[in-house]
């Protein structure tokens, strides 16, 4: 008997084993927090935290580094933010500053977001979930009525469902305008044509289904087809009608970036799960958060509509009573350095940079970690990308050490991530 | 350099440089695999057929032979193509042997023939490459414009003189140019000079004797596309239109003229690559089918399981189906009917072309006596150049091809689909294809099995490469082991590596990333870590149970690495049947839903529900030469197939109950439903090029352009993870998100046989409200459907016609009666007198690029086309909108309900 049969006949026993061992290993003393949704805004291209959440002595933009603007005084006594944040400054101490991100990936944009999407370097033998799937497999949906993960940006592989499969991808969205891809009908199908089509398909499902009785896959895939057009119904459309909201509501939220935030909150409302906005109105500054060269002369404009949609996001949340169980995060794949490029803009740094957490039941009103006087470098309590997701994860009540399945393979949802416990009562 | 700054070069030195965008360039199509323009029109008789271009819809196709001769000999230009050309010099050709010669009809250069290895596998040119054609004639007396057209340096010379020159394209670094002016024309019909060719124009008086043409163009360079863009030289007397320089008679450089120039001649290259890939291959083929001679020696020493003698009445067409019976008939299970004719014939178009059965296709196969239509069906589709298309979007699957159109870095390999083609498309024996997937030469960018060896951000390419080799062709799925040893799994980490080590061709070090950390004071680990980070680990065949020796036969000798070789020559080797085993119950379970073994990508822990047929098949397809299709026709002319779906027979039904009294009950995959709704409507893809770099000035490892796709399987993941609106392709991701929702990965970061395409009601919701179904059913111009209905003569005609298209069988008698009580009322009176026909189909606009795509102009482009796309194509006028709306809804009920994408 070789080395292979031996194990091959004694590994299901042994598999057995295992399995148990893990589901024991796996079950340690983790903060679990009360949020039941998340709104996740990606400022995707690389938010210079230097110029946001951690500002320093100001630079010249040229060769002095350094912060593009002032700073302020925020809610947190003792903690500034720029200048141009000033009504998120006012709700800060709503909020948890992480000032010690760090990881490896400087280089390219499209990996250190699959990082920080998927809290994971590709490995090649599986493909990693994003948060936004973990979150949905997590928690599940409120209702068959709404998905459980919706995006507002462009689909692509960091916000896929990798080894979770597809039921737990998203619904997207590119615009508020042209609505949820899929679950609005084409401009020119009014209700009354819907109806006409939906009784011509019951017309031809029907001879299908009867013409294979007892086939439980035809019959199931019948339902679902019966069932999805419930999903497309006004109920779940009447969330993305922003005109349901009063003109001062919209109005506070801002432009494009800010009515997407306000459908977040609708969409949390109606049972959504997981959120992710992106803020990727590029054509602002000509570069969006990629602040290289002339990109960084309009950064603040960025800055100013990022505040004033977050600042009303959060007050809404708690005017609704939503904050507590709303985890919001403004996060990005790396910052920027304080020094300026030949263009008086900003190249990438992934060694130290900043998020913004609020709500969710965190302990708000702190700020965790802390940079060298310049930002360039990580002085106080180093917060991995593991780690980061650790703390969303407990925060929404999932355990990151928990064990998902690729297949028969243990999959823990987060790298040995470690919350940063500071902020769980 | 900043981008303005090299604009401002650019323009003080040429003659007409920044004008004309709208066009793509022309090259986009360089990549596009062989057929790809006929994929999805293929003819009864199984020749390929070409869509011509009429008012801007597919009417009618051509019928094209399989190319006998080369179709680039004999005509009157003749091209060289010189490589490794003298740096700083390029023109200086002196005592350099061209490395090609073919001829063109015309002087305009869209694409030249890909470069074949002495195995017939896509290998690149050295780049830069010089294009050289030449060409003499007799110029009548008088004075003649001249205009030579190029992306990069070209010279053109008249008797040895040099008239023209453009200048040498510089390599783009910058996201942030502007994006180029729209196409200016003015009142010249000549087709302008698109961003960022350059115009080269000179005036040259002929004494009307004979004269000698000389262009030399350089192609390709250092950080720029190989391609030559829409290199060209006209001529003519002042105040004509200029035609292409040639022969009296040559196409006009209008944009009409020019776009059937292109289309002509990326044909004519597509057949010339089929026919001269094919004829190097000749002796390729002799030297395996040697090989394949020893095989069946080996093989008469050790014979297959004879069939079982069957007492059951169940119909027996071969012996696959006595195997069955055998246990059928011990377990007292009868087997399925035999499904209806109709049904037989779209469950096996699909299955081997991907597609769904075309109206007339129906009609023919049931003019076919009955007792032969099947056998026939089977015959012809087997002969349908379609079948590579199939196969195509199995193995990218399985062997994990990823290419990136965006600076890949997400565990990317190149784009190995050309290679994976052509070699379905040439039937090519399977031991030969693993051998060279194995051996990993030829081009990364452009195709060949090299791109496979790709693996971008991985710290251990060769260890993903061992993983997917060992579960495609041996059933051992080893990925665990990259991390650790195998819990769940007779294998160690060091067996991984040291299939690793054989494909790196020597001693790999584990990477630091390949283990499970061990946390002081941490949770104890599960699994056994017995290789340290950093530890060397040599090359050595780890599953000596399956076959020990190393010789490497009767392999031809390509020059790979020897290590590669002997991984090759021992998967393939005769005695170890498990591969053709492996290999036979992929085949088995394509065709049957389920696998004789199950997980088919992981036997290790896996029982045969059919131990004897398994061998049987595999002994076959050993016999056969390794020939997929005589699997495939062995399989498909069983009764067993042929039988109505089994309930409840599934991947996950245990060995002993899995008995196949028939298939498995299937759906469709993404890429047969996008496909086959394609086809039905008769509308192309009509997508954007899969390109961030139009202009050619980056390199092809940055940039790919994978061209534009005429089959679902060459779509690829858009790459927008920078998630910028500039960086979108509309169109594109239209047919994309159907794609996902029904289960195909727009990232392959690792092997997969099965897909999750589980039923869900986003996948009902994408077809009946997303942008490609509501263009699939919209009648605009480009619909078959707008056609059918204002050619049928009769409601109840026009009303089969759509269910046999669709649906491939006639209404039944309550849903004719639905639907003739629908459009009957509107029939007679559906028609606009006097209304015509208008180009339709999407666009969105090429000048957007990687190169401007931080500009707020292209951010805004591509917003907008964003919101126009939703509306829909224009409907067509020649319908009245009271009977085109219920006519579309009847098409909108036949597609989305769950029959279509059931497999029958």
């Amino acid at each position: 008997m070789t080395r292979r049969e031996l194990l091959k006949n004694s590994s299901l026993a042994a598999g057995a084993a295992i399995a148990g061992n893990i589901q024991a290993a796996t079950a340690g003393d983790v903060p679990k927090g009360k949020a039941d949704a998340c709104i996740f805004i990606w400022l995707g291209g690389g938010a210079a935290h230097i110029d946001t959440f951690d500002p320093k002595v100001r630079g010249d933009g040229k060769k002095k580094p350094g912060s593009y603007y002032d700073a302020i005084d925020t809610a947190i006594p003792g903690v500034k933010v720029t200048e141009h944040l000033s009504r998120t400054a006012r709700l800060l101490d709503r909020c948890v500053l992480v000032r010690s991100l760090t990881h490896d990936i400087s280089g390219e944009h499209a990996a250190a977001a699959n990082l920080l999407h998927t809290g994971r370097m590709p490995s090649g033998t599986i493909q990693y979930p994003s948060i936004g799937s973990i979150v949905s497999h997590e928690l599940g949906s409120k209702s068959d009525a709404v998905p459980s993960y919706v995006v507002m940006g462009y689909p692509n592989i960091t916000r896929d469902p990798g080894f979770l499969g597809a039921k737990h991808g998203y619904v997207y969205l590119t615009q508020i305008e042209t609505g949820p891809t899929g679950l609005v009908r084409a401009p020119d199908v009014d209700s009354a044509r819907q109806d006409r089509r939906e009784t011509l398909l019951a017309r031809v499902r029907d001879t299908y289904v009867q013409r294979y009785p007892g086939d439980e896959i035809i019959t199931g895939r019948a339902a679902i087809s019966r069932q999805a057009f419930k999903m497309a119904g006004p109920r779940f459309l009447n969330v993305f009608d922003l005109k349901r909201e009063s003109a001062s509501i919209r109005e506070g939220y801002g432009g494009e970036f800010g009515q997407r935030c306000l459908l977040a909150r609708r969409l949390v409302q109606a049972g959504v799960r997981f959120v992710e906005v992106s803020y990727n109105l590029n054509f602002l500054n000509g570069s969006g958060w990629d602040t290289h060269n002339e990109g960084q002369l309009k950064q603040h404009l960025l800055i100013q509509d990022l505040d004033q949609a977050l600042s009303a996001l959060l007050a809404d949340l708690e005017a609704n009573k939503m904050l507590e169980r709303t985890l919001v995060v403004v996060t990005t794949e790396f910052g920027r350095p304080p020094e300026f490029d030949s263009g008086g803009g900003r190249g990438h740094q992934s060694k130290a940079f900043s998020s913004l957490l609020a709500g969710g039941g965190l302990r708000s009103a702190r700020v965790v970690g802390a940079t060298d006087d310049l930002g360039k470098t990580i002085v106080e309590k180093p917060v991995t990308v593991p780690d980061f997701h650790a703390t969303l994860h407990c925060a929404l009540g999932i355990n990151p050490g928990k064990n998902l399945y690729a297949g028969d393979r243990p999959v823990p949802i987060t790298d040995h991530g470690r919350p940063i416990s500071e902020l769980f009562a | 350099m900043r981008a303005e700054s090299l604009l401002c070069v650019l323009c003080a030195l040429c003659v007409r440089f920044f004008i004309g965008v709208i066009g793509l360039d022309p090259t986009g199509v360089y990549f596009q695999p062989v057929n790809a323009s006929a994929g999805l029109l293929a003819d009864a008789e199984g020749a390929r057929l070409r869509p011509q271009a009429l008012a801007g819809f597919l009417l009618a196709a051509a019928l094209v032979a399989a190319p006998t001769s080369d179709p680039l000999a004999n005509l009157p230009i003749q091209v060289e193509i010189f490589e490794q050309v003298p740096t700083g010099a390029p023109f200086q050709l002196e005592g350099l042997q061209p490395t090609d010669r073919y001829s063109e009809p015309a002087f305009a250069f869209v694409r030249t023939p890909t470069k074949f290895s002495s195995n017939a596998i896509p290998t690149d040119r050295s780049t830069p490459f010089v294009l050289r054609a030449s060409y003499a004639r007799q110029l009548p007396a008088g004075r003649y414009h001249f205009r030579l057209r190029a992306r990069g340096a070209a010279t053109f010379l008249i008797d040895g003189q040099t008239l023209l020159t453009t200048k040498p394209q510089k390599p783009n670094t910058s996201g942030d140019d502007p994006v180029p002016p729209p196409v200016e024309r003015g009142n010249s019909p000549l087709r302008p000079a698109s961003y960022p060719h350059q115009d080269a124009t000179v005036e040259f008086v002929s004494d009307g004797e004979k004269h000698t043409f000389t262009l030399m163009a350089v192609i390709g360079g250092k950080g720029l596309y190989p391609t030559p863009g829409e290199l060209a030289v006209s001529f003519g007397p002042p105040g004509t239109i200029e035609r292409l320089l040639g022969p009296d008679g040559s196409p006009q450089l209008t944009d009409a003229a020019w776009e059937a120039y292109v289309t002509a001649s990326q044909s004519r290259h597509t057949d010339a690559d089929i026919y001269r890939r094919r004829n190097v291959s000749q002796s390729v083929v002799a030297q395996w089918e040697k090989r394949h001679d020893n095989v069946r020696q080996y093989l008469a020493t050790r014979p297959a399981p004879a069939a079982p003698a069957v007492a059951s009445t169940a119909r027996i067409a071969n012996d696959i189906d006595r195997f069955i019976a055998a246990r059928l008939d011990s377990a007292k299970v009868a087997p399925q009917q035999r499904t209806s004719d109709l049904e037989f014939l779209r469950r096996v178009t699909l299955d081997v072309t991907g597609l769904i059965p075309t109206a007339e296709e129906v009609k023919a196969y049931l003019a076919t006596p009955a007792a032969v239509r099947r056998k026939k069906a089977i015959d012809r589709l087997l002969e349908n150049p379609s079948w590579a298309d199939h196969w195509v979007s199995y193995w990218q699957d399985v062997l994990a091809e990823n290419p990136g159109i965006l600076k890949p870095d997400l565990n990317n390999t190149g784009p190995f689909r050309l290679w994976l083609h052509q070699s379905f498309a040439d039937n090519i024996a399977f031991d030969r294809l693993v051998t060279e997937l194995i051996e990993m030469q030829g081009s990364v960018v452009l195709g060949g099995p090299a791109a496979f060896a790709q693996a971008t951000l991985n710290d251990a390419p060769m260890a993903a490469k061992a993983d997917i080799v060992a579960q495609a062709f041996l059933g051992m799925k080893m990925g665990c082991a990259r991390c650790h040893d195998a819990p769940f799994h007779p294998f160690k980490q060091k067996d991984l590596f040291s299939l690793a080590a054989m494909l790196n061709g020597k001693d790999l070090k584990l990477p630091a990333t390949s283990t499970v950390p061990m946390i002081e004071g941490g949770r104890k680990p599960v699994v056994t870590v017995a290789l340290k980070p950093g530890e060397a680990i040599s090359p050595d065949w780890p599953f000596k149970e399956f076959v020990t020796h190393d010789e490497t036969g009767l392999l031809p000798n390509t020059g790979s690495l020897p290590t590669r070789r002997a991984v090759a020559a021992r998967i393939i080797a005769p005695e170890n049947d498990r591969f053709a085993q492996v290999i036979a119950n992929r085949v088995w379970k394509r065709y049957m839903g389920v696998g004789i073994v199950e997980p088919a990508d992981d036997w290790s822990r896996a029982k045969p529900s059919h131990p004897e047929l398994l061998q049987y098949l595999g002994h076959e397809f050993m016999r056969s030469g390794y020939d997929l299709k005589h699997l495939a026709r062995l399989i498909l002319s069983s009764d067993t197939y042929q039988r109505e779906a089994a309930a409840g027979l599934t991947p996950q039904t245990g060995a002993e109950h899995r008995l196949f009294a028939g298939p498995a009950r299937r759906s469709m995959t993404a890429e047969q439903i996008v496909d086959s709704l394609h086809l039905a409507a008769g509308k192309s893809f009509d997508c954007e090029e899969l390109n961030l770099n139009p202009a050619g000035d980056r390199s092809a490892a940055q940039f790919l352009n994978l061209g534009k796709p005429a089959r679902a399987w060459q779509m690829t993941a858009l790459s927008n993870e920078r998630d910028r609106p500039a960086l979108a392709l509309p169109i594109a991701q239209s047919a994309a998100d159907v794609m996902s929702i029904y289960g195909w990965r727009q990232s392959r970061q690792n092997a997969a046989t099965s897909r999750d395409d589980a039923p869900s009601p986003m996948q009902t919701l994408i077809l009946a409200n997303g942008v490609l179904g509501t263009r699939l059913v919209r009648l605009s111009d480009d619909s078959y459907f707008t056609e059918a209905a204002l050619k049928n003569t009769t409601v109840e005609q026009l009303i089969t016609d759509a269910f046999l298209r669709i649906l491939s069988r006639p209404p039944s008698a309550a849903e004719s009666k639905t639907f003739i009580e629908l459009l009957k009322p509107h029939f007679a009176d559906r028609k606009v007198a006097g209304a015509e026909a208008v180009k339709s189909g999407p666009k969105t606009d090429s000048r957007v690029s990687w190169s401007n795509h931080l500009s707020s102009e292209a951010t805004l482009i591509r917003l907008e086309e964003e919101k126009k796309l939703r509306m829909g194509e224009e409907p067509t006028k020649r319908l009245k909108p009271a009977f085109r709306e219920r006519f579309e809804d009847t098409l909108w009920a036949l597609v989305n309900s769950p029959e279509f994408v059931m497999v029958p």
